[in-house]
């Protein structure tokens, strides 16, 4: 192989070997964990593949951990049942079977070698293949299928398990390559397999450790550019931190990462970098006089497409001045009256939710969906039995309604879908009133509003005949995609066209908590510049992810 | 029967293609390795069943649609993570081909299948 091999090359599997392989798995697969549930589009794409892997290989790890035997073969047997006892959601499930397979076949091993290692890879194949009906290629499955080849074609050319272990990585990232090949689902978004990908981490990080690679710095990591939304590493500013500097670019050649991170950490801290149809975004955080450091570096290695620079100090500032949810002033509730409980994606959304009488609110949106649990908490102890439920939100409608089932109190969901949505069924609250006749002007009042919602695209993506690139502004009228543009101001009247908007009175523009008063007060001035006739309005929302949640009425 | 009212006229659903549709959901869904049929009492429980309609129950009713499935599972594996990834499975793809929200999912497992080699 490479000419300074490190020691561990050599240094047999034993049961302690053993366990810090699969601790390196593990931390490897967590340090990526966000990454692999940003790519989740399959077999439902909630977002969750990630973590659920991650917390089934914990649970494995755990039951082993607490084994005293040095046998390999004892060892992957009790990984295999806490995988088991631990399996959280479909990628939880397969992982466990995959381990399970890996155990049968190692029954009595002490020391785990090259051979042994192939017939328990293909156990691992063999046995997740027999969970399902109708194997989906494209899968985690498929990585497992690959890797078990690599395996046993590696034994022609190595006796040395590590040797073999390389060539498994090595396979098992073609493989993940692959997916979007084999599966339509995931070519038409942009991704390849969040399972597949998971778990070539858990390999990947087995081979780090013995290279004395980092496991736990996602520095060296490369993320799908989805990931690495703006703002990201906000929670997490240095004193002399002042500047968010990103640039998009795409480099001349190979970019050498390791050379890369070295110059930008001369530079600044909280570097991130994401990766995505060969083009690149860096993110650092500098002190003020080196703000412009990064993106001359970078002018030197490609062609810069992008650049945003922000003052953290200065957003620092004026967010300390909003206050959290927990200082909103809610509605006292009389017994008998009716209590509504909002569902809000920020703390302006809260605010004027809280100001129109919301009894409650739970914090929650597109990508944080509250439990039904949460949302139950958030009424039960309300000293009425009349409620209003405002889910704001298609993917939180089942939690609430579920909630709604659970309850012994009289509830009744309003099926709202969007912000605006809830705000206009929140105005036709009479707290006095009976609970069906109220529930009922509700759902006429969400029928009689338009909503828009302006974000970025995380990935590239086509929907209804509009194709999407990347960090392009798209608009989405009442929930459906319609006009994507590199250009804020464009894709707002884009969706105000779409939307009819002359035809109504009141355009209220919500902004998110990454877009600043003056961004919105532009856009409102040249909204209102378009529709004379129209009262166009500017409030904050507060919200992630989307910069304008819009209302028309 | 499913039915929607539109301005040319009435989408009519039937509970068959629901159920097709649920029918190959389940099956893709890992861990399952067959649907049963749901009448125990003919001693067919254990029985894989090609046909839809005998592993899956569509019910339509108060304009709500609530699903029985009945499903073997393979032995070894999470059954409550299995049976749960089951159910937003055929969810995620009924209410994806049909744009109508489902009410209800209930998963019957009834009964587990144990592989050759353990």
């Amino acid at each position: 192989m490479t000419d300074a091999q490190p020691a561990q090359y050599s240094r047999p599997i034993d049961g302690n070997f053993f366990k810090e392989l699969m601790n390196a798995g593990l931390t490897w697969l967590r340090t990526n964990q966000e990454a692999v549930n940003a790519l989740n589009v399959f077999p439902v794409p909630d977002g969750d593949t990630g973590t659920n892997m991650v917390l089934t290989l914990q649970a494995a790890y755990d039951e082993m951990n607490t084994s005293s035997s040095d046998s390999v073969g004892d060892l992957s047997r009790d990984l295999a049942q806490g995988a088991l006892m631990g399996a959280r959601g479909n990628s939880g499930v397969i992982l466990s079977q995959i381990w399970r397979g890996f155990a049968n076949n190692l029954s009595g091993v002490a020391i785990l070698d090259a051979p042994n290692l192939a017939k328990a890879l293909a156990g691992a194949r063999d046995t997740a293949y027999k969970g399902v009906v109708r194997p989906v290629e494209g899968t985690i499955l498929t990585v497992i299928k690959d890797s078990a080849k690599a395996a046993e074609l590696a034994l022609e050319r190595t006796k040395n398990p590590i040797e073999m272990l390389e060539m498994v990585v090595e396979e098992a990232k073609e493989s993940v390559k692959r997916t979007p090949e084999l599966l339509d689902v995931l070519k038409d978004a942009g991704v390849v397999d969040a399972g597949g990908k998971g778990l070539l981490h858990i390999f990947e990080g087995m081979l780090r450790y013995i290279n004395e690679q980092p496991l736990d710095i996602a520095l060296v990591s490369v993320k799908p550019l989805s990931v690495i939304g703006r703002h990201e590493a906000q929670s997490a500013i240095e004193p002399g931190q002042d500047y968010e500097v990103i640039v998009d670019f795409h480099p001349h050649e190979s970019l050498n990462l390791e050379n890369f991170y070295e110059n930008l950490e001369e530079m600044g801290t909280s570097i991130q970098m994401g990766e995505g149809e060969g083009m690149y975004r860096m993110h650092i955080h500098v002190p003020t006089e080196k703000r412009y450091t990064p993106i001359d570096y970078i002018m030197t290695l490609g062609t810069v497409s992008q650049v945003h620079i922000e003052n953290l100090m200065e957003q620092m500032n004026t967010r300390e001045k909003e206050e959290g949810f927990a200082n909103i002033k809610l509605a006292p509730i009389e017994p008998g009256q009716i209590a509504v409980i909002a569902v809000s994606p920020g703390i302006g959304f809260a605010r004027i939710f809280a100001s129109l009488g919301a009894a409650a609110i739970i914090e929650g949106g597109q990508t944080m969906n509250p439990s039904t649990q949460e949302i139950l908490n958030a009424f039960e102890n309300l000293p009425t039995s009349k409620i209003i439920i405002l889910p704001n939100n298609k993917n939180i409608l089942m939690a609430a309604k579920a909630a709604a089932e659970m309850s012994v109190k009289d509830v009744q969901v309003i099926p709202c879908q969007t912000i605006p949505q809830g705000i206009a069924a929140m105005l036709r609250l009479m707290p006095e009133q009976e609970l069906d006749s109220v529930a009922k002007e509700m759902n006429i009042a969400i029928t009689e509003i338009e909503s828009g919602e302006i974000t970025t695209a995380v990935r590239d993506v086509e929907i209804d005949g509009i194709k999407v690139k990347t960090g392009e502004i798209i608009a989405l009228h009442n929930g459906k995609l319609v006009a994507a543009s590199n250009n804020l101001q464009k894709s707002c009247s884009d969706l105000l066209k779409i939307a009819n908007a002359q035809e109504y009175e009141l355009i209220t523009f919500f902004y998110g908590e990454n877009t600043t008063k003056q961004e919105a007060d532009k856009i409102a001035d040249a909204m209102q510049e378009l529709y004379p006739e129209q009262i166009v309005e500017i409030q904050l929302g507060g919200q992630p992810h989307y910069q304008f949640i819009i209302s028309i009425e | 029967m499913n039915k929607e009212i539109t301005p040319l006229g009435n989408i009519r659903i039937s509970r068959q293609a629901i159920a097709t549709i649920a029918y190959h959901a389940a099956q893709r869904s890992y861990g399952v390795v067959g649907l049963a049929s749901k009448n125990i009492a003919d001693g067919l429980a254990h029985a894989i069943v090609k046909d839809p309609t005998h592993g899956i129950d569509v019910e339509y009713k108060n304009q709500q649609i609530n699903i029985d499935i009945y499903i073997i599972i393979e032995y070894g594996t999470r059954i409550k993570s299995v049976a749960s990834s089951v159910a937003k499975t055929v969810q995620y793809h009924v209410e994806k081909a049909l744009g109508l929200p489902v009410h209800e999912i209930n998963v019957h497992v009834q009964g587990l299948r144990i592989s050759e080699d353990e």
